[in-house]
């Protein structure tokens, strides 16, 4: 199995940045596009952002071939801090919510703010 | 043409309104050479540089040029510490006390730049973090949230940053201040939630800081980085203060206050403060367990 280690990758320990993001995302898909397994190994990384994780792991949703069931059989997260994993769970949480149904979750949210 | 800081300038509403009279005072003036003028000035709190240094962005893209004059000893000082005055011809100072976070302004490109400053200007202060490892990762994670929100909504030039640490306080207060003089928070919302009745300036930012609510429609989902600081800054018990357009928004120690400023800042001022003496233990569920199994 391949591994793409994030702190190779963007040069540093902090993984903060929408652009970073991009970049990871970018990787993990070339493996997948070919229904590669692949490695993410966070070891190092000592901050990380919900812009960084939208962008490397919210952003995999935007594709409806990447189902729960794909992105577990072939998507592997290695050595996450303890205190940054909620955030998987969150970015997760909130992509699948956002490309559900993207034109519908808008409508919802105008919707709100009308109060109708 | 003079332009005189009358009074003592804080975190605050009051603080914020007369900054932003006497930028939108200062745009209105003709003459090319403005004197800021601080002899009414005993106290200013020195995060607020980059409220004061986005002002100088503004007026000198209408082609101002900006001095200063009368500086009360106290105030040069810390101004001097923090380097803001650097550009405007006042020699550095130097901070033996270790209390402030440097005035800068960053290109939105220069990310490198921006971490690198966070890492300097905070891990190496002998006091930060003051209770814990944990609380200090939670508190830079927060800064670059707000950062990353500015460089991606904001559409601006530059943005300003700069801070100060009271140690000797009891709650051991952190303030970071990061303002964009871009697209403000009202534009962003009114753009993307095409409603035929606009939101006010306070009623958009109240919108944008509630989870799952944001302004991105493209492939990388957002929405959760300005809850994750609210949510945050609840459990420290610190303060958010966001001022866009002519709205200010403010939550502290449980309340959530919103005001109509006089006039309208061009662009987004956020500041947040910290308590680094907070005592809590942030217990996440997910942070007991040693094996962690993923699922999507």
């Amino acid at each position: 199995m391949s591994t793409i280690i994030i702190r190779e990758i963007i040069k540093g320990d902090i993984a903060v940045s929408t652009s970073d993001g991009d970049l990871i995302h970018d990787l993990i898909t070339d493996y997948l596009k070919k229904n590669e397994t692949v490695a993410v190994d966070f070891e190092g990384i000592s901050i990380m952002t919900t812009a960084f994780l939208n962008a490397a792991i919210g952003q995999l949703y935007s594709n409806p071939t990447y189902s729960d069931d794909f992105l577990n059989k072939y998507l592997n997260l290695k050595n996450v801090a303890k205190e940054d994993r909620i955030l998987f769970s969150e970015v997760v949480k909130r992509a699948k919510e956002y490309f559900r149904d993207k034109d519908r979750f808008e409508d919802s949210t105008n919707s709100i703010i009308n109060g109708d | 043409m003079i332009i005189y800081f009358e009074n003592n300038i804080t975190s605050d509403w009051t603080g914020y309104q007369k900054l932003i009279n006497l930028v939108n005072d200062a745009s209105k003036i003709k003459d090319e050479n403005i004197i800021f003028d601080f002899a009414g000035v005993h106290f200013f709190e020195a995060n607020l540089c980059a409220v004061l240094g986005t002002m100088i962005e503004i007026l000198e893209n209408e082609n101002k040029k900006i001095t200063f004059q009368n500086f009360n000893n106290s105030v040069q000082k810390i101004l001097c510490k923090n380097e803001f005055l650097s550009n405007h011809g006042f020699e550095k100072a130097i901070d033996h006390y270790d209390t402030v976070v440097k005035y800068r302004k960053f290109n939105p490109t220069d990310d490198e730049g921006f971490n690198t400053y966070i890492k300097k200007e905070l891990l190496s202060k002998k006091d930060f973090p003051s209770h814990s490892e944990k609380l200090g990762k939670k508190i830079m994670q927060n800064i670059f949230e707000l950062y990353e929100n500015a460089r991606t909504h904001g559409k601006c030039n530059f943005i300003h940053t700069c801070g100060q640490y009271f140690p000797n306080s009891l709650e051991k207060q952190f303030n970071i201040t990061i303002v964009d003089r871009g697209v403000n928070i009202k534009e962003n919302v009114n753009r993307f939630l095409k409603n035929e009745n606009e939101l006010s300036s306070c009623d958009a930012i109240s919108w944008a800081m509630q989870k799952g609510n944001t302004t991105k429609s493209g492939n990388i989902p957002g929405g959760l980085g300005l809850d994750i600081i609210f949510e945050f800054i609840k459990l420290n018990n610190g303060k958010i203060q966001i001022i866009s357009s002519n709205g200010f928004w403010e939550y502290k120690r449980g309340v959530t206050e919103t005001k109509i400023l006089e006039n309208p800042f061009q662009g987004t001022i956020a500041n947040l403060r910290f308590n680094l003496n907070d005592k809590s233990y942030y217990s996440l569920a997910e942070e007991h367990s040693e094996n962690w199994d993923f699922t999507f």
